[in-house]
């Protein structure tokens, strides 16, 4: 039963921690995206390296009922190279940025995967079975001289160890000009949305050669840029509707059937600027790092540096609800503007649930390895840490807290303490299930809700 | 600067820096205001010209931090702090953005097409039309397809003659608008214009690349990469900020770690010791020339010694 308050308060454990022990961390292993399936059956994780890791739950083991199926290792490929760009003479990065599902249709699984430039739809398929007893062939794969072939039998199909294939089935390239940073499938589910900075595409699933541009905020003279497209994503129900968010903290909603090329959005999301919190670093930090759309498509919630944002579509003048994710930093923005931590990019998720019921409880990462969560409808929060100490299996994870000033309590970390290269970027929730997973910067951990 | 868990000392001076921002009308508040901002305009722009990367940088990152730097360079505006060369340095025609526009003629529609394929979508009413994403600009065309990349290799530098060509026409407006320049920032453009003349000058080897303020934009212009195009083509959003504003800015490096390891020099940043003597030397030749009398530099030896300071790291 989902967090609901009234004492019923999820309470997380540890389950599993994936990825390499030491501390040094090598570059290509840096987790770039998180993403459960339609499902949740099958979590997938891109990295700096280019490589995707799918993780496939177990089916529940009904002697183990006190926990929900372990994942593990179900395929793993390669799927973007470096590349290089002649023209500019400069590297294109093979980080994975983005994971996108396809709902599932058939024996096959579908996802799209993309790096800055180019986006790929690959088909991770099984194979269990083999076709045994060829006629012109050994079993080992020789050809045999037909001359000594007497007799003819029909090859059949014999079981073997399952085998997991992923193959690129559509690759969509150079359509972008800019650093790709979101992908969208619609819920037509056969076209989807591209965004870079300045440019969002609309492509059909089966055709790779085209693509429309669908908004430009390309400015005719690029001294005048002072804005950029930060993320991008299309309404959970209606086809013709997406938003994408701005670095100067706004989010726009289009209508594609308005026009062709959405330049004038149907609604403007922003909210005015406090004074009081006025700063040289007020426009870094309004800047919005990721948008999704709850469940409904009725809200949304966007991410910037220091906070979340509930909106709800219909009012455009100011969020219904803002949580503080680590307000103590707001302080030390010019340490964090000289070190980049201010560029980093946090993203965010709304909890799952198997009924559809609204959405209550949102989650995003923090650095030192923690985590936020907030109830909307009980409006608390708590941090937590996703560290291989102090983490056994059921056992329920101690909130942690951020001493800001003043004397710091036992079992507080005070602000100066805390790791700035510990992030916790990417999060995500299992769409049906108490299941989150959490990436830090090389590890995946996957946490559950205690089961009673 | 935050560390790995490492306590920091309670620092006064860093708490009124990082503080919240005070209005700059306050009266005793108004000094830590401008340090404030000065500190931000340095690291902004250190962080602009100093980036040497293999990949692009972000965008996103540039075009915020060079918003830092127009909102700042606007408040001085407003304060009429800004120096009598500065203001008839911020013509329409900018050294840097027209450097750019001249040495990659493939990017010139970057910044003002002259004819871009989206013109003729424009005649055509946009609302009965979805415009293929391949026709928005030759770029999209051009970008050669992707070739798998085994190893680092850095390609030969295709368009090394003209950006030289544009850097020292560069130079001689700077000249014009300055035409003395004494100070070891003009030395190390003098000397990088030397080069790029082919003379070889002994000033070459003082050239005094442990300076932060001389690794700016012309150290990206020098720069054989022609990678670093894009990079510097961004900086072409400085429409006002010329690079006499970057020679002569007054920076102050004391106020934070300067890392030479992410300096853009990289390995080139060997810092040699160079004495008073040799750099009196090597300005020798240029004082010969007339002084203008707005010049507001004159090299004397308390500024000589920070100078020397800053290239023996101490």
């Amino acid at each position: 039963f989902l967090g609901a308050g009234g004492g019923n308060d999820i309470q997380w454990c540890f389950s599993q921690v994936k990825g390499a022990v030491d501390d040094d961390v090598a570059e290509a292993d840096i987790i770039s995206t998180v993403e459960f399936n339609h499902s949740g059956e099958l979590l997938a994780t891109g990295d700096k390296g280019g490589r995707v890791v799918i993780f496939q739950q177990e089916q529940e083991n009904k002697t183990q009922s006190h926990s929900r199926g372990e994942y593990n290792v179900y395929s793993t490929f390669q799927s973007h190279e470096p590349e290089f760009d002649y023209l500019k003479s400069l590297e294109i990065e093979e980080k994975i940025n983005k994971i996108r599902w396809l709902p599932q249709k058939n024996a096959a699984q579908f996802l799209l995967s993309t790096n800055d430039k180019t986006i790929k739809l690959w088909k991770i398929s099984e194979r269990d079975k083999r076709p045994e007893g060829y006629n012109l062939k050994e079993e080992d794969g020789r050809y045999r001289d037909p001359t000594t072939v007497t007799t003819l039998r029909v090859p059949v199909f014999r079981p073997m160890d399952l085998m997991v294939e992923a193959s690129p089935r559509r690759i969509f390239a150079n359509a972008h000009t800019y650093h790709i940073n979101s992908i969208s499938i619609n819920s037509d589910y056969e076209t989807y949305l591209s965004a870079d900075d300045l440019r969002i595409n609309l492509w059909h699933l089966e055709i790779t050669d085209r693509s429309f541009n669908i908004v430009d905020i390309k400015p005719a003279n690029m001294e005048e840029l002072t804005e950029v497209i930060t993320a991008a994503e299309f309404h959970p129900n209606s086809c013709s509707t997406f938003v994408y968010s701005s670095s100067k903290g706004t989010i726009r909603l289009c209508d594609m059937r308005a026009s062709a090329l959405c330049d004038r959005h149907s609604k403007l999301f922003e909210e005015p600027e406090d004074p009081s919190n006025r700063s040289f670093f007020s426009e870094i930090i309004s800047s919005i790092s990721d948008v999704k759309f709850s469940h409904s498509g009725r809200y949304m919630m966007t991410r910037d540096y220091l906070s979340v944002k509930i909106w709800d579509l219909n009012m455009e003048n100011r969020p219904v609800e803002t949580y503080q994710v680590h307000e103590y930093l707001r302080s030390k923005l010019c340490s964090l503007y000289e070190n980049d931590c201010i560029f980093d990019k946090f993203e965010c998720c709304w909890n799952g649930s198997d009924r559809q019921v609204e959405f209550f409880i949102v989650m995003t990462g923090s650095y030192n390895n923690f985590f936020r969560m907030f109830d909307r409808n009980t409006k608390r929060d708590i941090t937590l840490e996703a560290s291989r100490e102090n983490n056994k299996p059921r056992t329920v994870l101690k909130p942690r807290k951020v001493c800001a000033s003043g004397k710091r309590k036992k079992d507080e970390i005070s602000v100066d303490s805390l790791d700035f290269n510990k992030k916790i970027l990417h999060t995500a929730w299992h769409p049906k299930e108490n299941i989150i997973a959490v990436a830090t910067t090389n590890n995946l951990y996957i946490f559950q809700d205690k089961m009673n | 600067m935050l560390g790995k868990g490492g306590k920091r000392k309670f620092d006064e001076h860093e708490d009124g820096l990082e503080g919240k921002v005070v209005s700059p009308t306050d009266g005793p508040s108004k000094v830590s205001y401008t340090l404030q901002r000065q500190t931000i305009f340095n690291i902004s722009l250190m962080k602009l010209y100093n980036h040497r990367p293999l990949t692009e940088p972000s965008l996103q990152k540039t075009v915020l931090i060079n918003n830092m730097l127009r909102r700042i360079q606007e408040e001085l505006k407003q304060e009429g702090s800004l120096r009598p060369m500065f203001v008839a340095a911020s013509q329409p025609a900018d050294p840097l953005s027209d450097n750019f526009r001249e040495a990659q003629p493939a990017f010139s529609h970057l910044a003002s097409p002259p004819l871009l394929p989206a013109d003729f979508v424009s005649t055509m009413p946009l609302e009965s039309c979805l415009t293929p994403a391949s026709l928005l600009e030759d770029d999209t065309f051009c970008t050669s397809p992707a070739v798998q990349h085994d190893g680092p290799t850095k390609p030969p530098p295709p368009a090394l003659q003209p950006v030289k060509d544009s850097f020292s026409s560069a130079l001689d407006e700077i000249e014009e608008l300055c035409p003395a320049p004494t100070s070891a920032e003009a030395v190390a453009a003098e000397s990088a214009a030397d080069d790029s003349k082919a003379q070889p000058s002994e000033s070459n080897i003082h050239k005094p690349e442990g300076l932060p303020e001389s690794r700016t934009a012309e150290s990206k212009l020098m720069d054989p990469l022609p990678g670093n195009f894009e990079i510097t083509a961004s900086t072409g959003f400085l429409t006002d900020l010329t690079l006499d504003d970057i020679l002569f800015a007054d920076i102050d490096t004391s106020m934070y770690d300067f890392d030479p390891c992410t300096s853009a020099t990289g390995a080139a940043s060997k810092m040699a010791p160079v004495s008073a003597d040799e750099l009196l030397k090597t300005l020798a030749p240029y004082s010969s020339q007339p002084v203008t009398p707005n010049q507001p530099f004159k090299m004397d030896l308390t500024e000589l010694d920070h100078i020397m300071e800053v290239l023996v790291g101490s």
